[in-house]
């Protein structure tokens, strides 16, 4: 019975999709060669994606966001969401999606007078999170945020103090 | 042409249906990545799951593979090769979002290009679904011979 089944089904199947695995790949290299915003086979560069990424947006490093950490001169701002964010996050950080930068704006700006600066952090080099938040606030009259690149993975993996839950 | 066991019989209809669901998505999916190719790289390379070298070559193959994925299962040419290719994709994709959800990123999707939303469980309840369906259409699909004398 369950060699009828291959025979019948499976064996057939596998050939079929051989086929259609080769003709997509074929077709696929064709007309990558040939289009106007063809991509490099093989020759992807994280490095220089990341590179892009930090050119256009104000970031700042590991250490020196620790280094501001330790002097208590900065605020970090979650960016994440709330379930992520109750899961585990820098100590002392606040979570500010991105949509959400309208409801914090008037304390946040208070704090920005006194000297604070704000780093915004996600999780991933490319999560959009952080910049969207951070842009958020620029637009409402707060200039001194960085960004901190794949800052929840980096913090973590540096052994800073983290928390878990609402605060 | 002349209407034959219609609708008398539930499971090829219904193989029927999910074969024509699973081509609509796939060929949307492909679409949107086949535009552009290069923020799909990024998506891939956001899933931190691929070496850097597989990277381009996944985001150049993949929508190709979705969108004759889709005319397969249009034309009923070649049916159950495609639901099975189908079915190993979704089972791919639904690994590479537990492995991800688990890790805690907070990454696109990148399912239906750069647009897609943020991974989480629902994506991978609806990739576990379009698997299933997808076996289902391996199993029962009776082509559109079946219906049409």
């Amino acid at each position: 019975m369950t060699k009828n089944i291959f025979s019948q089904k499976l064996y057939p199947a596998f050939r079929e999709a051989t086929i259609i695995l080769a003709v997509a790949l074929f077709i696929a290299v064709i007309f990558n060669s040939f289009r106007s915003n063809n991509i490099p086979l093989f020759n992807f560069s994280s490095a220089a994606l990341i590179k892009e990424q930090q050119a256009k947006i104000p970031s700042i490093t590991l250490s020196e966001a620790y280094d501001l950490y330790r002097n208590n001169k900065v605020i970090f701002i979650d960016s994440r969401d709330p379930f992520n964010f109750e899961e585990g996050h820098i100590a002392g950080a606040i979570n500010i999606y991105p949509d959400e930068v309208s409801l914090h704006a008037s304390s946040l700006k208070t704090k920005a007078d006194q000297g604070f600066i704000f780093i915004t952090y996600c999780d991933g080099p490319q999560c959009p999170l952080s910049k969207e938040t951070a842009h958020a606030l620029i637009l409402r009259g707060i200039p001194t945020v960085k960004i901190l690149v794949n800052g929840w993975s980096i913090w973590l993996k540096a052994g800073y103090p983290v928390s878990k839950g609402k605060k | 042409m002349n209407l034959r066991n219609f609708p008398r019989h539930f499971i090829p209809l219904f193989a029927l249906i999910c074969r024509l669901t699973l081509a609509i998505i796939f060929f949307y999916a492909g679409i949107e990545k086949i535009i552009n190719p290069g923020d799909f790289a990024v998506a891939i390379y956001n899933y931190q799951l691929l070496p850097d070298c597989a990277i381009n070559l996944s985001a150049i193959f993949l929508p190709w593979l979705e969108v004759f994925i889709a005319a397969s299962l249009v034309a009923g040419i070649y049916t159950r090769g495609a639901a099975l290719i189908s079915a190993l994709l979704f089972l791919t994709f639904a690994t590479a979002l537990t492995i991800n959800l688990v890790r805690g990123l907070d990454i696109s999707c990148g399912c239906f290009g750069a647009s897609s939303g943020n991974i989480s469980w629902l994506y991978l309840e609806r990739d576990l679904s379009l698997f299933c369906m997808s076996v289902f259409v391996l199993i029962f699909d009776r082509g559109w011979r079946y219906f049409f004398a």
